[in-house]
């Protein structure tokens, strides 16, 4: 098997035209990983720049009421995951700078799509493009006539009279061609690590190790049924042209009509509906039977009883600032409600896709790669929910030194000082451990081993059947 | 080694082969004559393993060919009518690859002897097939199937595109062979290269062995005529 993989390999180094668009495409991946690599660059130089231009700002208030600073909020940005230049996912119509305040769980905003030019929205060359469309379709177009060549030409049988069998044949030409997608793929991680090997982790190298794989598996799956059809068909047109219906009904109808079913069955509300939903929520109390001044009444009877005083200008603390935390609270828990929903029908969404899966590898190639990178919706809900977290710890410093920093309630001229400030922490994103996304996107990588079986036992079974006269 | 018995193939209800019945000894060489479509393509094959008779037996060395045809095919050698190469690979190249392949690893010089022995020029073995005559590429096939070493051989109409010299040259070796103690089946519409070296000649016609001799029996004047005697009616 090994000399017909080093036969085809160096039938494909003869091959002058195919030499020739070999090396123009492996130009144009790296020039694609570069640009990838400088915009990524870019984007970490502008995210470093005003994280720490806002951090300056913010530690530079002298001094200022903590219910106005809370007002005056912040900037949180979504940090570019390394990989994300191979695969930029649901990045670039997501945003990546969130606006964190006080009463409000802001959305995010300035995403690339709804900055760019309609022509860059749908014209700009990414990795994941060459990767996921553009390779496969040269495995295709190298593989289409492989067996039937050689039946055309006789050779097949001077092939088989040397004692080789079919599926070896069959496997051989299907690991040779395969290896040309490989060998791009490894040109293409290799580009990108030697640009970035100052940032290399044992966490990146991990998901570049199953990015790798993920795509071995299915140029392998693409290249073996183009095998087994140039194989089984009479004709190689028809072998090219069956094959190229399957890529067209894959990448693009497919993935297309799945996500389409799926937004149906696990429908999202609309936006006005959530919103008019959680300010319904937020003015009447959670269950409706808690109306907000209902609520603030309650709050100063229960303050008052614990500081042991009749009235709040007895209370030692500013009862404006538990107020305001109370009305967080229960913001919070609202956002809960509703954007938990929400989180709960984006899982049932990416479950019900991934499950695209047993009927489409590419869908699992698309999921495991963007879940690999980073770029996926998994890290960017992951992402939300840190801010968040961020901004109930951040306004509840806020809210608790207009509460217990000195001040007495009414008292909105009162300034805390700059030291107060300084010692609010920034929001720090922690990366999704590895393990997580693993957990999410194994089924992903299951059936894509699962194609390689159903592909390699068609090749098994499906050419055995062949005549050869 | 090679025994057919009562062999019979229909391709869509057409009968291509019809209760064959042949048999071909060690050291002995035996050729098919018949016109296009006579059925000698299809004993070949079914004699190869690539297609299964509808009855009767078909059998090298007590080997049943199509049930044990990955064991069958490591005993034979095989010359086309047309021998396809890999154009990208010289001579010397293609008959290594297909040797490595059979299991065979020669030596550079080893590879060369088999292409000189079977007519090819030295000066050609390290040119691309791509730039060959149909001729050497001819000549390429049956130094494949004789570095196989084996010990059947069956040719389809081997001589095809061979220049007189080395047609003759093929000749001389498969009388060589046959010495050596091959067993040797040759289709071919060449009545005279068949008359010179079978020791036994079959007629087909319509798939059916309408005449078997021995060539010493007949001239070639005389073979071409009974030949055509039987194509005509």
């Amino acid at each position: 098997m090994w000399q017909i993989i080093k036969n085809e390999w160096y039938s494909l180094t003869r091959n002058r035209t195919l030499l020739t668009v070999s090396i123009g495409f492996v130009g144009l991946l790296i020039a694609t990983i570069y640009l990838g690599h400088l915009q990524t660059q870019k984007n970490t130089q502008q995210y470093i720049e005003a994280k720490n231009h806002l951090r300056t700002q913010w530690e530079s208030i002298r001094a200022m009421n903590p219910h106005g600073a809370a007002h005056y909020g912040t900037y949180v940005f979504k940090p570019a995951n390394v990989l994300s230049s191979l695969d930029e996912g649901v990045n670039s119509i997501t945003g990546k700078v969130l606006r964190v305040e006080g009463h409000v769980q802001n959305e995010i905003m300035y995403s690339e799509a709804s900055q760019s030019q309609t022509i860059s929205k749908f014209g700009k060359l990414k990795g994941a493009l060459l990767l996921q469309y553009i390779i496969p379709l040269l495995l295709i177009f190298l593989a289409f006539q492989s067996i039937n060549r050689e039946k055309q030409s006789g050779r097949l049988k001077l092939l088989l009279l040397q004692g080789i069998t079919i599926t070896q044949l069959t496997f051989a030409k299907t690991l040779a061609v395969c290896s040309y997608g490989i060998g791009l793929l490894l040109v293409t991680i290799s580009a990108y690590t030697i640009l970035n090997l100052d940032n290399i982790t044992t966490n990146i190298i991990a998901r570049a190790g199953l990015f790798f794989l993920s795509y071995s598996l299915y140029y392998f799956i693409l290249t073996a049924l183009t095998v087994y059809l140039s194989a089984r068909w009479v004709s190689t047109n028809l072998a090219l042209t069956s094959m190229l219906g399957v890529w067209i009904f894959w990448t693009i109808f497919l993935p297309n009509m799945l996500m389409s079913s799926v937004e149906s069955l696990h429908e999202l509300p609309s936006r006005e509906a959530l919103k008019a939903a959680m300010k319904e929520d937020r003015a009447k109390g959670l269950d409706g039977h808690n109306p907000a001044d209902e609520r603030s009444k309650e709050l100063e009877k229960q303050i008052l009883e614990e500081y042991q005083v009749d009235s709040l200008s007895q209370l030692p603390i500013n009862f404006d600032g538990i107020v305001m935390q109370e009305d967080e609270e229960i913001g919070n828990q609202v956002w809960d409600k509703h954007f938990g929903n929400l989180r709960n029908v984006f899982e049932d969404q990416k479950q019900s896709y991934q499950l695209g899966g047993i009927v489409n590898p590419f869908i699992s190639l698309q999921n495991a790669s963007m879940g690999l990178a980073g770029s996926d919706n998994l890290h960017h809900q992951e992402f939300l929910v840190q801010v968040e977290n961020y901004r109930r710890v951040f306004i509840k410093e806020l809210n608790d030194q207009h509460a217990f920093g000195g001040s007495k309630t009414g008292d909105w001229g009162w300034k805390a000082d700059n030291d107060f400030f300084k010692s609010v922490s920034d929001f720090n994103y922690q990366p999704i451990q590895l393990s997580t996304v693993i957990g999410n996107y194994s089924i992903d990588l299951i059936l894509l081993l699962g194609w390689g079986v159903v592909v390699s036992f068609l090749l098994i079974s499906g050419t055995k059947k062949m005549r050869i006269q | 080694m090679i025994q057919i018995q009562n062999a019979s193939k229909s391709f869509k209800g057409k009968p291509a082969v019809q209760n064959l019945t042949l048999q071909v000894n060690k050291g002995e060489i035996i050729g098919l004559l018949g016109a296009n479509g006579a059925g000698k393509s299809t004993t070949i094959n079914m004699l190869l393993g690539f297609i299964k008779p509808d009855s009767g037996d078909v059998q090298i060395q007590q080997k049943d060919c199509f049930n044990q045809s990955g064991e069958i095919r490591k005993l034979i050698g095989y010359i086309p009518e047309n021998v396809n190469l890999y154009p990208y690979l010289s001579g010397v190249e293609n008959l290594n690859y297909f040797c490595t392949l059979a299991g065979h690893h020669y030596a550079k010089s080893q590879l060369q002897d088999f292409l000189i022995t079977c007519g090819l020029e030295p000066d050609a073995h390290h040119q691309r097939v791509s730039n060959y005559s149909k001729g050497m590429r001819q000549k390429v096939g049956i130094a494949i199937a004789f570095a196989k070493k084996a010990n059947v051989y069956l040719l389809d109409e081997p001589a095809s595109g061979l220049d007189p010299m080395a047609s003759n040259e093929l000749s001389v070796l498969l009388t060589k062979l046959a010495d050596t103690g091959a067993a040797i089946l040759m289709a071919s519409h060449d009545i005279f290269r068949v008359r010179e070296v079978c020791h036994r000649i079959g007629i087909l016609k319509q798939g059916k062995m309408v005449k078997e001799l021995n060539s010493q029996e007949v001239s070639a004047n005389e073979l071409e005529t009974l030949y055509l005697d039987f194509m005509k009616n």
